[in-house]
């Protein structure tokens, strides 16, 4: 029915038609709804018959109406046009929308690996005790060559304070010697035992 | 800011419905025989005031927008942050997982070693 509109080039063009379609949508409503309240008023003289008058007039309050009906959709279509063009074009606002989406995300990102941080903490406690449990008692089948998380413990005590007694629970850990290098105890303490890609000296 | 712009636009849109409310009123009164000149007058008002409403917002957007707007497209995007927050969302999901195959580990220990305790209490008596 209708041609489709071609879109304006630039920005300037497409907000002053914008502006154009405002104003006459405006002096649409505001003319056609004078124009039917004009024509309601009663004349006690016409040119033609009553009934000719009274057709002919309500023809054209049927136009007018209509006229204000399409104004008033022309007007909906506007606003949505313009919500559609704040949307890509309000850049402060597209940039607030993005910093408070990018602060939400990375708030939560945060508080989820504050809480696996802790966690490891927790399991790493529980991991120490339960090591210690079990290589202090018979059922241990540990390899000399492992290091189990309370050894690698005690052993940097003792290094840490050479005068201190290193006590070892197994006889044949002196083939487990040489200091493994510092970087393999934050290791042990992060994963626990059977850290088997620990390289010893 | 954005939302408060798209709501006053709805804002508007009810607007556009009330004076089309108003005007048919106006028309409706106006065709009977007895009018009330009262309602007519409060119909009049409302009428008038929506149109002036209307027309004073949407000439301030498009102001606005006629300082705002370049013409270029925005390029600014949450990405990055999006799929931070994923990974950090897959980590929790993968430590969930394994905890609950280490649960379900020491439950089926449990119930092997309350059998065999049971089985030697059966072999004493």
């Amino acid at each position: 029915m209708a041609t489709q509109r071609v879109l304006p080039q630039s920005k300037e063009t497409l907000l002053q038609n914008y502006n154009k379609r405002l104003k006459d949508d405006i002096r649409s409503i505001l003319d056609n709804f004078t124009e039917i309240i004009k024509t309601a008023k009663i004349e006690d003289e016409t040119q033609v018959s009553r009934a000719t008058q009274a057709e002919q007039d309500h023809y054209e309050m049927h136009v007018r109406a209509a006229n204000i009906v399409r104004a008033g959709e022309s007007l909906m279509k506007l606003v949505s046009d313009l919500k559609q063009f704040l949307i890509l074009n309000d850049f402060p606002s597209v940039n607030d929308a993005i910093s408070l989406q990018n602060q939400q995300l990375r708030s939560l990102q945060e508080e989820c690996d504050k809480k696996l941080t802790s966690l490891r903490d927790e399991i790493a406690i529980d991991l120490y005790e339960l090591e210690e449990e079990y290589y202090s008692s018979s059922y241990s089948q540990w390899d000399s060559t492992d290091l189990p998380l309370c050894e690698a413990y005690r052993q940097r005590d003792s290094w840490a304070s050479p005068g201190s007694s290193c006590s070892s629970t197994q006889g044949d850990r002196e083939d487990v010697d040489g200091p493994p290098s510092q970087e393999t105890n934050p290791q042990h303490h992060l994963n626990g035992h059977g850290t088997a890609s620990i390289e010893k000296p | 800011m954005a939302n408060e712009r798209l709501r006053a636009l709805e804002e508007v849109e009810k607007e556009i419905a009330m004076i089309l409310q108003c005007a048919g009123n106006i028309v409706l009164e106006l065709s009977k025989d007895k009018h009330n000149a009262s309602f007519l007058d409060r119909q009049l008002v409302q009428f008038q005031s929506s149109v002036n409403r209307v027309e004073n917002e949407l000439s301030s957007q498009i102001r606005y927008l006629t300082q705002v707007a370049t013409g270029q497209p925005h390029e600014g995007s949450t990405y990055s942050a999006r799929k931070d927050c994923q990974m950090a969302l897959n980590r929790a999901e993968y430590a969930k997982v394994k905890l609950g195959e280490l649960g379900r580990t020491c439950e089926v220990m449990l119930e092997q070693q309350q059998q065999q305790q049971q089985q030697q209490q059966q072999q004493q008596t």
